[in-house]
């Protein structure tokens, strides 16, 4: 079969055609291809080009953004935990000396009250043992004048001085 | 003999015949033209053009349907020149080697895909322009010249300095490398797709029908290797111009 086709090959050539009929075809082709290269790199390579490198760049600016609003949204929310915290610690703390305050007070009054009951059972008890004397100091005085009353009818009043 | 004559007996069988080397001239003054190979290039230069308008038409950023398939095709492409000749220098390179490769694969591909026998020219019939010696020779030697550009545009005549790295006895291999890049890759276009198609047409004269189909596959397997094979190496040569001195393989 080979042989054939050897046969038919060289056969054209005889006809002046043959497979390696190079001609003016070879720089028209050329040129052609040339223009050909141009055209698409004006209708082809440079707006497809475009389009891909402007999405690439879009899509890497997007992904740049996207990354800085993480992480501010994280700095965000680490600041709100912190304040969070020390809020909460504050809150402790007001608490703490509010309760602190509120024992002081209540053991201030308690005292003070003891103190005015203290002073008050004082004063009472000092009424208590004025009287008392009183009473004696009266007691004593009719004592005396009973006394002499019952000497004077006893003796008479001529003896009794 | 006697299979020789029963074999052109087949050829006169009316459902295939078999033309090889047979040209339709066109004449412009004194210059002969191949006639159908400029037609068979007009339609692959059309599908390119028509598909590349149709993928530019309307430019969204969210591509789809055209735009999406021309995108990776150019994906493809740029990662084509990009393996080759490097991140920084690839860019300017890829419309040259990006049409190297589109025009070999949709003319190896109209070859086998495109019903060009059913247009009937005189003397000759329509195939692949890619297998005609002129394209194939053509397209070498562009991508000679777009080498020797690139290395002379970068290094000025230091380029030629180049050939004598790593040592001054690599300078008659690296002239004779000079010739036998844009013949080797000129030749191997042609040679396979040539093939390809004489194998298929061989085929389908002994046996019309079905037994060359898994052959046809191959051929458009084959023909799109081709196609890569071209402007890979374009690309190469075209990065091995561009490479410093003293960083040669």
């Amino acid at each position: 079969m080979t042989h054939w086709i050897i046969l038919l090959a060289t056969e054209a050539v005889e006809e002046g055609g043959g497979l390696f009929d190079l001609d003016a075809t070879l720089p028209l082709m050329g040129v052609q291809f040339l223009i050909l290269v141009i055209v698409l790199n004006a209708i082809f390579y440079k707006p497809l080009g475009k389009a891909i490198d402007d999405r690439t760049e879009f899509v890497r600016s997007q992904l740049l953004s996207a990354r800085e609003r993480r992480e501010k949204t994280e700095a965000v929310a680490r600041q709100y935990e912190q304040e969070l915290v020390d809020v909460r610690r504050e809150a402790q703390d007001i608490v703490a000396t509010a309760q602190a305050e509120a024992q002081k007070m209540i053991s201030e009054q308690t005292q003070q009250a003891q103190q005015e009951v203290q002073a008050e059972r004082e004063k009472a008890a000092q009424e208590i043992a004025t009287q008392k004397a009183e009473a004696f100091s009266n007691l004593e005085g009719q004592v005396n004048t009973l006394s002499r009353q019952i000497l004077e009818k006893l003796l008479g009043p001529e003896l009794v001085k | 003999m006697e299979v020789l004559d029963s074999l052109f007996g087949l050829s006169s069988f009316p459902l295939a015949e078999l033309e090889v080397g047979k040209h339709f001239y066109w004449e412009i003054g004194n210059y002969k033209l191949h006639g159908q190979v400029f037609m068979a290039s007009w339609l692959v230069i059309a599908i390119l053009i028509v598909a590349s308008l149709l993928a530019t038409r309307n430019i969204q950023q969210v591509p789809s349907g055209m735009q999406n398939f021309m995108e990776y095709v150019l994906d493809f492409l740029r990662g084509v020149a990009k393996d080759q000749i490097g991140e920084k220098e690839y860019r300017q390179w890829v419309p040259f080697v990006g049409t190297l490769f589109l025009f070999i694969f949709v003319s190896n591909w109209s070859g086998a895909l495109v019903p060009w026998g059913l247009i009937e020219i005189p003397d000759s019939e329509l195939a692949a322009p890619t297998n005609d010696i002129n394209t194939t020779v053509a397209l070498a030697l562009l991508t000679s010249i777009a080498y020797f550009f690139a290395g002379l545009r970068k290094k000025g005549l230091g380029y030629f300095a180049g050939y004598a790295e790593p040592t001054p006895i690599m300078v008659p291999f690296k002239i004779i490398e000079d010739f036998t890049k844009p013949l080797s890759l000129s030749f191997r276009l042609f040679g396979n797709i040539l093939a390809d198609e004489l194998v298929v047409a061989v085929l389908v004269l002994l046996v019309p029908l079905f037994v060359p189909l898994p052959l046809m596959v191959l051929g458009l397997f084959l023909s799109a290797i081709q196609a890569l094979i071209f402007a890979t190496l374009a690309a190469s040569y075209i990065g091995e111009a561009l490479e410093e001195h003293g960083h040669e393989e």
